[in-house]
């Protein structure tokens, strides 16, 4: 359970230093998607600023140094991010608890979400808007929900149709979640797929001590993201589908899967 | 059928417009209508970015609309930026000054200090060009029998942008072109609905000549027509806008 607290109190924390903003505390302004911290430091996303790139079309000295810290974390902690920090995969596992019946199976290749990536960067390049981020974006809307809710009934100058748009797409993709598990998690979602590639590098990293696996098969079955962890025979495992959520640590009877810094 | 005072205006504008452009004849009717400004029939639905804008197309393809400069202006307790909505699909999600009568932009140039993807650059203040400010001649107190100067007052950049006028009632502001399209002055007009508009630079480029005619003619007017228009016609306009509690003007 260790490993469950700390991700969901990670969760929090950020959660509420965003929130904060709110209260006019400048320690985290912005949403998940690009964001100020301490007044000082700009963040974004780095699926949004290949975006940027492609729809500018040129180079922006301002986006890469806001991008460079975000791939320095992306390199140590790679898909990380996925399920410690993203807010919907909080609301995702409230979902799955809530639902009573099994979970349906469906094999989508994941790799539908690649060329999904990379129709949106094409898109973006194209119409020369970054699609994604400034439409469908969960990030951005769940925070634009949240700001424009707040803003709008305090009677600050916001849009109505903003406030019904992007929670219009969050609560679409809770539907999607309540009838296909993680679908969007695991098959669609272009930002997860972009820090994914980032699991293939990282120096966090799940370890399974050879020899000692019983093939009870208790940690893929736990698994969220349909990962082999016992199935594949790796002693260090390099799936871009892994997000480090920690239980499989919990659910092997044997306890010989680690999270490690390398 | 209703026919509001505006409507009966606007009509009674309009065929005095015709009438003199065709007869050329000059008479209060004709005059009344080159004082009168264009502003009331311009479209402010634009868009006006927060300062240090990028030009559109490159300030659409840079913004991720993060809301970096929406929550930062709520930070610094401004609260001017919204972010448009699904009125104007290509600009979806891009910040925008929503509402210059009540939050108008206090040039604090915290927006373009932090935008993460340099949509917002950051410049002087006095090189913002967010839009232009124009008074509606017809409705201003300045120059209509006060002396209010309200918005010169208001103004973060003060003599640079306005120039006075020294007439019939004191001194009478007009806005130049070095106007940074702020919004302070819309705020802290005491007319109701503010006699000031705030509109892009690309509207006002369409708009220009029209206006600077319209205010030249108002210069080179003979007292006695002036007093003619300003009490028959300005005058009960104010008043009534007075009393206006709902705001027509953004």
């Amino acid at each position: 359970m260790k490993i469950a607290i700390l991700r969901r109190f990670v969760l929090l924390s950020i959660m509420i230093l965003f929130f904060l903003q709110f209260f006019k505390v400048k320690a985290l302004v912005g949403s998940l998607s690009g964001s100020v911290a301490v007044w000082s430091l700009t963040f974004i996303d780095i699926f949004a600023y290949f975006e940027t790139l492609l729809a500018t079309r040129e180079f922006s000295q301002q986006a890469l140094l806001s991008v460079i810290p975000l791939i320095m974390i992306y390199l140590i902690f790679g898909r990380a991010f996925c399920g410690w920090v993203c807010p919907m995969d909080f609301l995702f596992e409230i979902i799955n608890k809530a639902r009573k019946w099994q979970k349906m199976k469906i094999r989508i290749s994941p790799r539908i979400g690649y060329i999904l990536a990379f129709l949106f960067l094409a898109a973006s390049f194209f119409t020369e808007i970054p699609i994604f981020s400034n439409y469908l974006s969960h990030l951005t809307n769940f925070f634009r929900m949240l700001s424009s809710g707040i803003f709008l009934s305090i009677n600050l100058p916001a849009d109505k149709t903003i406030f019904y748009f992007s929670g219009g797409i969050i609560i679409l993709l809770l539907m999607l979640e309540f009838f296909l598990p993680r679908l969007w998690c695991k098959v669609l979602c272009p930002l997860g797929k972009t820090y994914g590639l980032f699991n293939k590098v990282s120096l966090l990293k799940l370890k399974v001590e050879e020899g000692r696996c019983l093939h009870c098969n208790a940690c893929e079955q736990l698994c969220y993201m349909d990962v082999g962890i016992a199935s594949t025979n790796k002693s260090i495992l390099h799936d871009t589908n892994c997000i480090y959520c920690g239980r499989c640590l919990e659910g092997c009877s044997e306890k010989i899967i680690k999270m490690k810094l390398r | 059928m209703y026919i509001s005072r505006r409507d009966f205006l606007k009509f009674f504008i309009s065929v005095s417009a015709v009438s003199s452009l065709t007869a050329n004849a000059i008479s209060v009717s004709a005059l009344s209508d080159t004082l009168l400004s264009p502003l009331p029939n311009i479209d402010i639905g634009g868009i006006i970015r927060p300062p240090g804008a990028l030009i559109e197309k490159a300030f659409r393809a840079r913004c991720i609309s993060c809301g970096v400069c929406v929550n930062v202006c709520h930070v610094m307790k401004y609260n001017s930026i919204a972010v448009v909505g699904i009125r104007d699909l290509r600009n979806f999600g891009t910040p925008y000054v929503k509402d210059m009568r009540d939050f108008p932009c206090a040039l604090c140039m915290e927006c373009p200090r932090h935008c993460p993807t340099g949509a917002l650059q950051e410049i002087e203040k006095e090189k913002v060009a967010m839009g232009m400010a124009l008074i509606d001649f017809g409705l201003c107190f300045g120059w209509n029998g006060d002396v209010c100067l309200s918005c010169s007052k208001a103004c973060p950049m003060g003599a640079r942008i306005f120039d006075f006028y020294h007439g019939l009632w004191g001194n009478q502001p007009y806005i130049n072109e070095n106007c940074v399209g702020c919004g302070l002055c819309v705020k802290y007009c005491p007319l109701g609905g503010s006699a000031v508009k705030v509109i892009t630079r690309g509207q006002y480029e369409k708009v220009k000549t029209e206006y600077l005619i319209g205010f030249k003619n108002l210069l080179e007017m003979q007292a006695e027509d002036r007093y003619n228009i300003v009490y028959s016609r300005n005058l009960p306009e104010i008043l009534a806008r007075g009393r206006l509690i709902e705001r027509e003007y953004r």
